[in-house]
């Protein structure tokens, strides 16, 4: 009975998210979801590290980001654009195994300090290595999604590729979390000595979590450049990065539906508060509190817990 | 006791500072037998173990595990070596359910590559498949099998325990190594421990013991070894143990002698 009560929301949400182009084709909608779509798949990347492993992670911003400029140099220089990807991935696993290698041994502090340095790095070039990544005002134009001619034209086709692309990246993050190396990354974090003492290599655990998030965000970077076609490093900053992980927080740490909840929630709030002025930010930050203090697991906790109220358990 | 020891530990010693919280210690810990080490508070019980399965190294010394040297190695290389523990404090993983829990250890000696997992081929399935039975036998044989899907929490301390050593005995370990199991159990919780210890013994482990409960210890103990203030102070069967004039006195002070 309870698989069949998880199953019928995710179905019912499949069938939501594909019907919304047939209830809205404004553009700026359609715009606004496709950038909660791929926050999404960079939350789902930092679920591996932060929710699952334990390990505070402020990179993962900036990961998005050299997917997104990796992918936008690539093609803007005349790169078929089933290349990116690609490219996307190896840039940020080469970054992610030389930056998570030497802190992985370490505990949670340091990794939260190395990936801060890290995404000032990434910015810091960005923004002065002008000729290659257009500095402060990025690169326009960017070739879009392509397979030998094919592509999508218009901002809903993007819209569905991206629903694809997120479906696939919850699949697999599920996949993950059934496996044996998702139970090592929850034991790593429950306790890393009775992980290690129960033959979880937790340095190797925790890399792999970094490493896979690392990725997700890079392919959610390379399918920003190429269905945004405009990228700026203002998406990529560190307060993109705390932005990241308030999304995962509000959501609910370790949970895939969490993640979804959380980003698309706190990617549409600001635009829907627009109204309020320079007040949405006071109600936005009063949101979040209010999250934090009332559900402390999140948004993604409130589902079990109107269930056991509706089956009198509380 | 003419077996060839499991454990052979050499000269292990371990300083906090200016403490010397082991001196020196040697153990000889035979194939297949139930070995106790008791001691006073702070004796350097949980010290020992923690350095005989590299939670917390030793300074100096060898010890080896069915002769293979393990001084300094990484804990889950320690592990998957045959050497698996419970924990004073218990250490659950929270966020797993017990079937999980069990699972993490049971995945001890079968590294799955990450491209197996992301292809869920063949071989991961058949991993999968076997680490779920292992972990299912082992809550069976400490008697969680009931319990395998839910959430530790939902477990009373007691059977929590219980869970720990359900997930030691996953890892197929030659040697477990029990970490004062008995604290805060009532005396049917305790019998119930004590029957699990002698299942464990009949599939072969080896069992060092740590223990506060020294009575307990007597009757289910083949040896027993004494540490006071990081020296060994006597080993044996429990009842030349229990006669021994410096146990006693480590016990109870030099004074109750004259009593």
């Amino acid at each position: 009975m309870s698989s069949a009560l998880k199953r019928w929301p995710v179905v019912a949400a499949s069938l939501a998210a594909l019907a919304i182009p047939l209830i809205t084709q404004d553009s700026y909608v359609i715009q606004l979801l496709n950038i909660a779509i791929l926050n999404t798949i960079v939350v789902l990347g930092l679920n591996f590290v932060t929710g699952w492993a334990g390990q505070i992670n402020f990179g993962q911003a900036a990961f998005y980001g050299l997917g997104a400029y990796t992918t936008a140099i690539a093609t803007k220089s005349g790169l078929p654009w089933i290349t990116t990807p690609f490219l996307s991935a190896i840039v940020v696993i080469a970054a992610s195994l030389a930056l998570g290698l030497p802190t992985m041994r370490l505990r949670t502090y340091y990794l939260a300090m190395t990936t801060i340095g890290f995404g000032e790095i990434i910015r810091l070039i960005i923004v002065h290595w002008e000729p290659v990544t257009g500095g402060t005002s990025g690169l326009r134009a960017i070739p879009g999604i392509s397979i030998f001619g094919i592509g999508p034209e218009g901002q809903i086709q993007h819209y569905y590729i991206l629903v694809i692309a997120l479906a696939l990246a919850i699949l697999i993050a599920a996949h993950i979390r059934r496996s044996v190396l998702g139970r090592a990354m929850i034991a790593t974090r429950d306790s890393e000595i009775a992980a290690e003492q129960s033959g979880v290599d937790t340095t190797r655990t925790k890399l792999a979590a970094f490493m896979i998030g690392a990725t997700y965000a890079g392919l959610a970077g390379c399918l920003y450049a190429s269905s945004i076609r405009f990228i700026s490093p203002d998406s990529f900053s560190g307060t993109q990065a705390i932005l990241l992980m308030t999304m995962l927080i509000v959501g609910g740490m370790g949970s895939i539906v969490g993640c979804v909840f959380g980003a698309v929630a706190l990617t549409i709030l600001p635009e829907a508060l627009r109204f309020l002025g320079q007040w949405y930010l006071v109600l936005y930050g009063l949101g979040v509190i209010a999250v934090i203090v009332l559900a402390p697991g999140g948004l993604a906790s409130l589902g079990p817990r109107l269930q056991w109220r509706q089956a009198g358990v509380r | 006791m003419t077996s060839e020891p499991i454990i052979t530990a050499r000269g292990v010693t371990r300083r906090f500072g200016g403490l010397v919280a082991l001196d020196s210690v040697d153990l000889d810990v035979p194939k297949g037998i139930v070995h106790a080490i008791i001691g006073p508070n702070g004796s350097g019980k949980t010290t020992l173990l923690n350095a005989l399965s590299g939670a917390s190294h030793a300074d100096a010394g060898s010890i080896r595990i069915a002769g293979e040297e393990i001084f300094r190695l990484k804990p889950h290389r320690i592990a998957r070596l045959g050497l698996a523990r419970t924990f004073q404090n218990i250490r659950i993983f929270d966020n797993l359910s017990v079937l999980e829990n069990v699972k993490v250890a049971a995945a001890c000696n079968k590294p799955t590559p990450f491209f197996d997992i992301l292809a869920a081929n063949a071989r991961h399935k058949q991993n999968e498949t076997g680490i779920d039975s292992t972990a299912r036998d082992a809550l069976e044989t400490v008697g969680l099998a009931g319990r395998a899907d839910d959430q530790p929490s939902q477990l009373p301390y007691a059977q929590r325990r219980l869970l720990e050593i359900a997930r030691a005995l996953a890892s197929k370990p030659s040697v477990i190594l029990l970490d004062e199991p008995a604290a805060g159990m009532n005396m049917t919780e305790s019998m119930t421990l004590l029957d699990t210890i002698a299942k464990l013994k009949s599939h072969g482990i080896t069992i060092l013991l740590v223990e506060h409960n020294v009575r307990l210890v007597m009757g289910i103990s083949d040896r027993v070894a004494v540490l006071d203030f990081g020296k060994k102070i006597a080993e044996g069967t429990p009842s030349e143990v229990q006669r021994n004039p410096l146990v006693i006195e480590a016990y109870l002070g030099r004074r109750h002698r004259h009593a």
